[in-house]
């Protein structure tokens, strides 16, 4: 099938730092792992058990997500303009229908998640309808579709998965590690125990960096669907002013951050390193929004990435 | 969109393919001898404004060219934008084809100056026999088509049954989206 390429130009140095935190992500894992096979077949039956957790775990958190966010699913009657939004935004990424979500919240924010396109949830709080006007709110809610196009739920999910095992280990290692006084096993589990540790410290951080360019990803997605990337800056700017302002926020919502991609992070303070920030600097975000749409601006006469004879 | 393209966050805008838009010309000769379905004798072709100096410059120069060749064929357009910012460019001809041939020459036009993705869809409005509206949307991105029947009334709801009907008559003849999921009503169509 013939396609054209977008007037935003594409962001082949982000596409690079993924690919490469990816890689260094799936090599540290197949270290783990030759590190589990190496302590015995203790090690790894604790990995499988963990893996086991992690799977269920996987398939139910869009659910467990919409239910500790609070979020509740609202028909086309209850919302007719945000799903008529939604419906538009879907033509134009060509997604199946998410579910559509509302939570009763005096937060501004958005957020997406579910495994795949088919089981997804766009939920946005009743103070963000509130706050946004409808281009910006478009904005905000391409953003999290995006999210969902690019499966960011399933890509963080899967490249925590391993981290997940590590901190299990941890945790399970030093009981089980307690527990047995066998001369055999000690010494392995406690080495299995340090790796783990190095697995989740360095995975930690990869983790970060990769879950940024995911937002830089989204924003992008956003400006591409539709083709208004100062309106996505213009909803930030609006929000983080108000998020600001927003007393101590509900915690119940910090702990679905991984199955859940928000607009924008809650509760996070500034002084936290740039290294260990699931989202990029506000500042950073609007400033590639102003680049893409002033590349919009300026591609505009320029018709040589016209395909022909479509 | 591959798994690939998932993963480097990258997005395909598929290109219109015109064989598919124009099946609607033969499709609705079937439908007319089959049924008691008739043109209303308007389609539409909705897509997202951009701030650029050159679309708007664009969007007025394929409006002129459509006018002009529909003085040919006594047609008549007009442009509207609704309450989502989308701009509608409406075309009135009693001749189902003559309709096609207009919208699929807009989105020619905004294919060629690289604006293929702004388009939303494109809309065929029909009466049946009783003169309710039915619509047939044509989904660019898929080159699909599905038809659309609002209950009507003051509630957002939809005659899901004159839609499954309406897809029956069409047969073979018509490429049409077969994800019945993927129906998005389209509300307050002003043709």
């Amino acid at each position: 099938m013939p396609t054209t390429t977008s007037r935003l130009g594409r962001d082949r140095g982000l596409q690079a730092r993924m690919l490469l935190t990816l890689f260094l992500l799936g090599l540290l894992y197949a270290a783990f792992m030759a590190a589990l096979f190496a302590a015995g077949a203790g090690a790894v039956t604790m990995a499988l058990v963990a893996g086991a957790i992690l799977a269920l775990q996987y398939f139910t958190s869009d659910k467990i997500a919409l239910a500790s966010s609070g979020a509740k699913v609202v028909s086309p009657q209850e919302q007719p303009e945000l799903h008529g939004l939604i419906d538009r935004l879907c033509v134009q990424a060509d997604l199946p229908k998410p579910q559509v979500a509302i939570i009763d919240s005096s937060v501004p924010n958005a957020f997406a998640m579910g495994r795949s396109p088919k089981h997804a949830t766009v939920a946005a709080s009743t103070a963000i309808l509130d706050l946004l006007s409808p281009a910006e709110l478009e904005g905000v809610i391409a953003h999290e579709l995006s999210h969902v196009a690019n499966r960011d739920v399933a890509l963080m999910t899967l490249a925590s998965f391993f981290a997940s095992i590590a901190s299990m280990i941890i945790q399970f290692g030093f009981f089980f590690g307690g527990g047995q006084q066998d001369d055999e096993d000690g010494p392995g589990f406690f080495a299995v125990i340090v790796a783990a540790m190095m697995v989740y410290a360095i995975s930690f951080v990869l983790m970060r960096a990769l879950s940024r360019y995911r937002e830089y990803a989204a924003d992008r997605g956003a400006a591409e669907l539709t083709g208004r990337p100062s309106a996505l800056a213009s909803a930030l700017l609006r929000i983080s002013g108000q998020i600001e302002q927003a007393p101590q926020l509900d915690l119940r919502q910090a702990h679905a951050e991984l199955n859940a991609f928000y607009i924008v992070p809650i509760g996070l303070k500034r002084g936290l390193g740039n290294l260990f920030s699931t989202h990029p600097p506000m500042e950073d975000r609007i400033a590639r929004l102003q680049a893409m749409e002033s590349s919009l601006q300026r591609a505009a006469p320029l018709r040589d990435d016209v395909p022909v004879g479509v | 969109m591959g798994l690939l393209d998932s993963v480097l966050g990258r997005r395909r805008a598929a290109a219109p393919a015109a064989d598919r838009l124009f099946a609607i010309t033969t499709a609705y000769i079937d439908l007319q001898a089959r049924s008691g379905v008739c043109s209303a004798g308007a389609a539409a072709i909705v897509f997202q404004p951009l701030a650029t100096g050159d679309f708007e410059q664009l969007v007025t120069s394929v409006e002129a060219v459509v006018r002009s060749t529909g003085e040919e064929t006594a047609s008549s357009v007009e442009r509207s934008t609704d309450a989502f910012g989308y701009h509608w460019m409406i075309i009135r001809d009693d001749d189902v084809d003559d309709l096609a041939v207009g919208i699929n020459a807009v989105s020619d036009e905004l294919a060629t100056g690289g604006y293929a993705d702004r388009v939303l869809c494109a809309v065929f409005a029909f009466a049946d026999a009783q003169g309710a509206p039915l619509y047939l949307i044509y989904n660019y991105k898929r080159g699909t088509w599905y038809p659309f029947a609002p209950a009507g009334g003051a509630a957002q709801e939809r005659d899901t049954e004159r839609e499954l009907r309406l897809r029956a008559l069409l047969g073979d003849g018509l490429p049409v989206e077969p994800e019945v999921s993927r129906w998005f009503p389209l509300w307050g169509i002003p043709i």
